[in-house]
């Protein structure tokens, strides 16, 4: 090991990053009070039957199904249009800086500070209530619009023109040169958009009518208003949450990384 | 590597295979079936007693269903739809035994009771 010093660091730092974790875990695999004192480290008698009862006392499979439908049309949808909106601002055209300017400055503007006029789109479309409403403000961002960008940017153009000679059209050319080549910024794309629209919470809460539409952030806060202890069944659920979330991270990680540090440095 | 070692197919697979088995494994075993057996402060089987069953509701246990022992102390309830019980037995001169609380991996799972009803156990 070269660095010893700085590898004890490294590994302090990401226990007690990790400690928070570990505990949620522990307290949703026991009957302790996640406040109890003196703490134990090591889960005693642990069991299942807290997720168990998080499965069966509310609609938690109606929450997870509705939370993976919204989440799966909300990376199609990232996927898709940010592929095509990248696509055409590598391009020139005739106001394109400005465009790029306008974005940008769009990344300013919090989501809060737009929700009454999303909620406005979003009625008259008659898409209150409905999946393709719950996930129509996060079908498109402009950060991941930009790994795109910067991803087909470092793509050589004349591997680009080689395929226009060849007779592809500007969507095949996405669809078959671009896109293959751009993995990275895909996996950026599914695991942003992924975690974004998991953990969405203000705009289901604003959107939905009824309990059979509500996604699982919406079902934890209605759970912690049911149970509000601080004990197993409540961090099962929290468990049960952030799972999906963090297997989709862990797979994704290193091509996730690559496609964030993509297009850094020219040349 | 081929397409089928990739993670996104290897892990989603794995995933979909547990669940496979779980569905297939609650699917057998979801009857609903409760067995145990009561059995006095001697530890001699109590035949006739009677054995209640609760089950929970978000807080609460309210009572589902009553049964009998038979000639060996046994009892059996059929068609619990519950994944959280309580059971009690009691016996006219015999008392009652001591509310235990059964918990179960899924809703209606067939379970027989690891230690009997023992009557006269409750304050």
């Amino acid at each position: 090991m070269k660095h010893p010093i700085r590898h004890a660091v490294m590994i302090v730092v990401s226990v007690l990053m990790l400690l928070p974790f570990y505990w949620v875990i522990r307290t949703a695999i026991t009957n302790d009070n996640i406040y109890a004192y003196p703490p134990h480290l090591l889960p005693r008698d642990p069991h299942p039957y807290n997720f168990v009862d998080v499965w069966y006392l509310i609609p938690f499979p109606r929450y997870l199904l509705n939370s993976v439908v919204v989440s799966v049309i909300t990376v199609i949808g990232n996927l898709v249009l940010n592929a095509v909106a990248a696509y055409a601002l590598t391009l020139p055209f005739v106001g394109r800086r400005a465009v790029l300017l306008l974005l940008l400055s769009c990344m300013l503007i919090p989501f809060q500070a737009t929700i009454i006029p999303a909620y406005l789109i979003t009625a008259r479309l008659g898409l209150l209530n409905s999946y393709l409403g719950l996930a129509l403000p996060m079908l498109s961002t402009i950060i991941c619009i930009f790994i795109f960008k910067s991803a087909f940017e470092s793509v050589p153009r004349s591997l680009i023109d080689a395929a226009r000679i060849d007779g592809l059209g500007e969507w095949r050319i996405i669809a078959r040169v671009l896109l293959p080549l751009s993995r990275p910024a895909i996996a950026t794309n599914v695991v942003l958009a992924f975690i974004w629209s998991w953990n969405s919470f203000m705009w289901p809460l604003i959107i939905t009518r009824d309990a059979t539409m509500q996604t699982l952030p919406l079902g934890l806060a209605r759970f912690l208003s049911y149970m509000e202890d601080t004990t197993g069944a409540l961090y099962a659920f929290v468990v049960m949450v952030l799972a999906p979330g963090i297997l989709v991270f862990l797979m994704a990680q290193s091509a996730f990384i690559r496609g964030l540090t993509a297009g850094a440095t020219k040349g | 590597m081929t397409w089928w070692r990739s993670r996104w197919v290897v892990v989603p697979t794995l995933l979909v295979l547990i669940v496979l088995g779980w569905n297939a494994y609650v699917w057998t075993h979801d009857g609903g079936r409760i067995e145990g057996t009561v059995i006095d402060a001697r530890g001699h089987p109590v035949p006739g007693a009677e054995v209640i069953l609760y089950a929970r509701s978000f807080l609460t246990n309210d009572e589902r269903a009553r049964t009998q022992t038979d000639g060996s102390g046994h009892f059996r309830f059929a068609g619990n739809a519950s994944h959280a019980l309580q059971l009690q037995a009691q016996a006219p001169g015999l008392g009652r035994s001591d509310r235990i609380t059964l918990r179960l991996l899924f809703a209606g799972e067939d379970t027989k009771l690891r230690r009997p009803l023992r009557l006269g156990a409750a304050s």
